[in-house]
């Protein structure tokens, strides 16, 4: 079963978050606990650990801002 | 102290079950909120497991507790199932307030958790209600009112000290002095410590380590003795470290690193595992089995949880006024 990548919020006040950058390509493998991808939301980035292991399959877009509960990407 | 209380094998195995198990609670919650799964304010207890887990030992589950939003280790402690908890932080009908009350308002008087909330200090004046019931109805309860350093400097700190020993309650006041009141440094806002101020209304104030399970249990088991044979409250102010910032996704920048990575070193949880098993108390087998055993209630909870319902609009007004309670 695919595990969704969703955004998450990491502070009080956060509503929405850019994706600043990938850390696993599109196809690549996504290793649980391991950096998946780095989140800029309330002027700080920090990277975000993939919440499973598998073949990841990218739905977001670099440089866009998704709301709180966005499905990210897949990994099967 | 002379004579003081020592738990028994069992007791020490058991302060340290519940322990595990709100640390295991703690990087759960952590990471399915980073997972995106579950959106809540979270307030981290991890660094306070030994304080609630040495003092609800000694309580029963007619003992009443009030606690404050840093509430899961006070919450888990005192017997609050898994189940019922995640449900409730998810905002779930199976939650133990039917998921209206959510993490700030969590209560389960099954067990005796009275009231959770989220207006600092607040948990004194609520306890001395509860305390005054118990005394009025002679059940020989007793109450303990958790709070934080950063609400000892507040009005009802004062007045319910004041009124709880006057009226010789059946309440312990228990300090969770973590040095941080949200933001700001212990030291930046209070003079003198915390347990001092218990002279100045006439009861017993002690300053304990509250990452000693046996300190922390001793001193618990005296002041609920104390209070149980009617001779009144007692406070307890019993240090400790919070390991995160104040609430979840707080970068905690203005938190000293040195002084965070000394505390993180003494993690009291592994402290007392490899204390347990270098006396003989208990095997590495045994409390290996025990934290899978955690895992996978906590695997279950957070399921059970997700694939609960949502309260419908319906639910809006009900439990609110008396005529609509269900």
């Amino acid at each position: 079963m695919a595990v969704e990548v969703l955004l998450p919020k990491i502070g009080f006040s956060m509503n929405e978050g850019t994706l600043a950058e990938w850390l696993v390509e599109d196809g690549g493998q996504a290793v649980e606990g391991q950096p998946l991808y780095a989140l800029e939301s309330e002027k700080s980035t920090q990277e975000v650990e993939s919440p499973a292991s598998g073949t990841l399959k990218i739905i977001a877009q670099i440089g866009e801002t998704y709301e709180v509960g966005t499905l990210l990407a897949t990994i099967e | 102290m002379s004579n003081r209380a020592t738990p028994d094998a069992a007791t020490q195995i058991e302060i340290y079950r519940r322990m595990a198990l709100i640390k295991a609670n703690d990087e759960r919650s952590r990471k399915v909120i980073m997972n995106g799964r579950l959106v809540m304010p979270y307030y981290s207890p991890r660094g306070q497991e030994v304080i609630p887990s040495a003092i609800s030992v000694n309580l029963t589950d007619e003992d009443y507790i009030c606690t404050i939003y840093r509430g899961s280790h006070d919450q888990l402690a005192k017997g609050l199932p898994l189940k019922d908890l995640w449900a409730e932080v998810a905002g779930r009908t199976t939650g133990t307030c039917k998921g209206k009350g959510g993490p700030m308002h969590v209560t389960y008087p099954t067990k005796g958790i009275m009231v959770t909330t989220g207006i600092v200090g607040s948990t004194m004046p609520i306890a001395n209600g509860l305390a005054w019931g118990s005394q009025l109805r002679g059940d020989g309860r007793v109450t303990v009112a958790s709070f934080g350093d950063g609400a000892a400097n507040i009005g009802a700190f004062h007045e319910s000290l004041n009124l709880a020993a006057v009226w010789k309650l059946p309440v312990i006041f228990v300090c969770q002095n973590n040095e941080w009141g949200e933001h700001t440094a212990y030291d930046k806002t209070s003079n003198v410590k915390v347990a001092d101020r218990a002279a100045a209304y006439g009861m017993p104030g002690v300053r304990v380590d509250g990452n000693d399970p046996f300190e922390m249990y001793a001193i618990a088991s005296e002041a609920i003795a104390r209070a149980r044979a009617g001779e009144g409250p007692t406070l307890i102010e019993a240090m400790t470290y919070r390991f995160f910032g104040h609430v979840f996704g707080d970068a905690d920048a203005y938190m000293d690193k040195a002084r965070k990575e000394e505390a993180m070193a003494n993690d009291p949880v592994p402290r007392f595992r490899a204390q347990l098993i270098e006396s003989g108390i208990a095997t590495e087998e045994l409390l290996a089995e025990m934290e899978a055993a955690i895992e996978k209630d906590i695997d279950e909870a957070v399921e059970f949880a997700l694939a609960s319902d949502f309260p419908g609009v319906e639910e809006l007004k009900r439990d609110v006024f008396a005529e609509e309670m269900a």
